[in-house]
């Protein structure tokens, strides 16, 4: 492969910034949108990229989707290129998403959940019909909804965390046991990923990759090129309390919090070794933000490598090679981009090696 | 004040962080203080339990700001305070360590900070109080066909 440094064409680059900016502020009577704007009223968008930038900043990320006019890639990729300029201070003791103050838990294994199921804010049940009347939304009318919302919603005496529906099948003998591997976690941001991995490297990979990769991948075996057959065992989204040591006082205090999805899929029975019991085999997802197709895919797919790793893949949701090393989006995006920029010396070659055997065939023919 | 000391920093977050800084300011008007360490901001790698097999991971990284200062009366006593937020404010950071050496150490307007703890609490249940709401608004009870009263034949 030939690259080759080209100069010239800064005019032309700073007038390709310049007309991308004219681009987002041409209509001279809109507004400038806001970063709290976005973060609210596009907060599925900025969940997408805290997620796949792998950062939990989602005011950054809603000035990323400003910047980067809608295009959730390359806010990712700006999100990315800020965490690389930006000390590492700390590594969490481990947190407990059992933790989580929910927003939202349900599960399609069960009807009754210890401490019930709760829609919360979702589409799942809504028509998929376009809402007219928010063409033109009445600025008093939208400033009312959120108050007429608590007032008409009344005060509920509810926990602050929720038990896991796992706990109940694992109680009852149905699920592999915990914790046989407790090496410690892999870190992608710092190692590169050297196959076989181990699963804390393929659950890292996935919590920050592209929505869509992702579920492409997950869909593939849904579809059939694969034998999950998930069933959710429970769904939530909620805000996980950030617990660090008091600098002082060295004991655990809330430093904050963290929206996040999380997502257990229980799957087809399998006897480990032989006279085992046969126990449901299990998947987990999770990822920053409200981004539940990612939990779900994600879930799905730690299966799959499960399995994969274990036995060796027989789909490729079970690879992990194939599946870990294409589902970022920032690389893949990097990858598809990168044939944008000039390739004029290792064009030139193809065309000068196309030449050169077009007249060997042409000779060819003529002494034939 | 019945809010513990590590629950201070989670209660003030909730307010305007120039409130902050600028009662911290206030308070420490007329005392020493200095930095154990100097302000940071930078990130911090969040640790998980995966649900399925509490195996740990990496979900992915979070800003982190921390600060640890003492604090020096003009009578002499020393008094520390610290904090740790997940935000990249580190100045924000430091303020609130200022507050919670006044606070811990009784420092004279520690009534003033308390107040301020107050504010933010109340905040914060307000903001907990609400998403209770979205549960209790979303709550379902889903049940089989065969096993509902027969609601639609009314």
């Amino acid at each position: 492969m030939s690259y080759v440094a080209i100069k010239g064409g800064k005019a032309a680059i700073d007038g390709a910034a310049a007309a991308t900016d004219y681009m987002r502020c041409k209509n001279a009577v809109d507004e400038p949108i806001k970063l709290s704007v976005i973060e609210d009223q596009l907060r599925l968008l900025t969940s997408r990229v805290v997620s796949e930038g792998g950062l939990y900043h989602p005011k950054l990320a809603a000035l990323a989707l400003k910047q980067f006019q809608g295009d959730t890639l390359e806010a990712a990729f700006a999100l990315r290129a800020y965490r690389s300029t930006k000390p590492r201070l700390l590594e969490t003791p481990l947190q407990d998403t059992s933790n989580m103050r929910c927003i939202r838990r349900i599960s399609s294994a069960f009807k009754d959940i210890p401490g019930g199921q709760m829609l919360g804010a979702t589409f799942d049940y809504a028509l998929r019909l376009l809402r007219l009347d928010l063409a033109n939304e009445d600025p008093a009318a939208f400033r009312v909804v959120a108050k007429n919302f608590l007032r008409n919603t009344p005060e509920a005496d509810l926990p602050d965390s929720f038990p896991k529906v796992l706990d109940a099948l694992r109680a009852e003998g149905l699920l592999p046991p915990l914790g046989l591997m407790q090496d410690p976690a892999f870190d992608i941001t710092r190692d590169p990923l050297v196959f076989p991995v181990p699963r804390s490297a393929a659950l890292a990979t996935m919590a920050r990759a592209e929505t869509g990769s992702l579920l492409a991948m997950a869909y593939s075996n849904m579809r059939g090129y694969g034998d999950v057959h998930p069933t959710v065992a429970e769904l939530r989204v909620g805000y996980l309390p950030v617990m660090l040591p008091h600098p002082v006082t060295g004991e655990l205090m809330e430093a904050g919090e963290v929206l996040m999805t999380e997502c257990e899929v229980v799957a087809m029975y399998e006897s480990g070794n032989a006279g085992d019991m046969p126990v449901f085999t299990l998947g987990y997802g999770a990822c920053f933000g409200h981004n539940e197709v990612k939990a779900i895919s994600m879930a799905i797919l730690d299966r799959a490598l499960q399995k994969g790793m274990r036995d060796g893949p027989d789909n490729p949701s079970e690879d992990p090679e194939f599946v870990l090393l294409h589902v970022d989006g920032v690389d893949s995006m990097g990858f598809a981009s990168h044939y944008k920029m000039p390739h004029y010396v290792t064009f030139q070659s193809d065309m000068d090696r196309l030449r050169t055997t077009q007249g060997k065939v042409r000779k060819s023919g003529e002494t034939a | 004040m019945n809010i513990p000391r590590n629950d201070w920093p989670r209660a003030l977050c909730q307010l305007n962080a120039t409130e902050i800084k600028a009662v911290a300011a206030t308070l420490s008007g007329d005392i020493d203080v200095r930095d154990v360490v100097l302000p940071q901001a930078g990130l911090g790698l969040l640790s998980l339990t995966d649900g399925a097999f509490h195996e740990p991971f990496y979900l992915g990284e979070i800003p982190v700001a921390r600060a640890e200062v003492i604090l020096k009366t003009a009578e002499g006593h020393e008094v520390q305070g610290g904090c740790v937020l997940v935000d990249d404010r580190a100045q924000l950071a430091r303020s609130i360590a200022i507050l919670d050496a006044v606070l811990s150490g009784k420092l004279p307007g520690c009534d003033v900070a308390e107040n301020l703890v107050e504010k933010g609490e109340l905040l914060r249940m307000q903001k907990i109080s609400e998403r209770r709401q979205i549960l209790a608004a979303t709550r379902v009870d889903f049940s089989l066909l065969e096993q509902e009263d027969d609601e639609d034949a009314e």
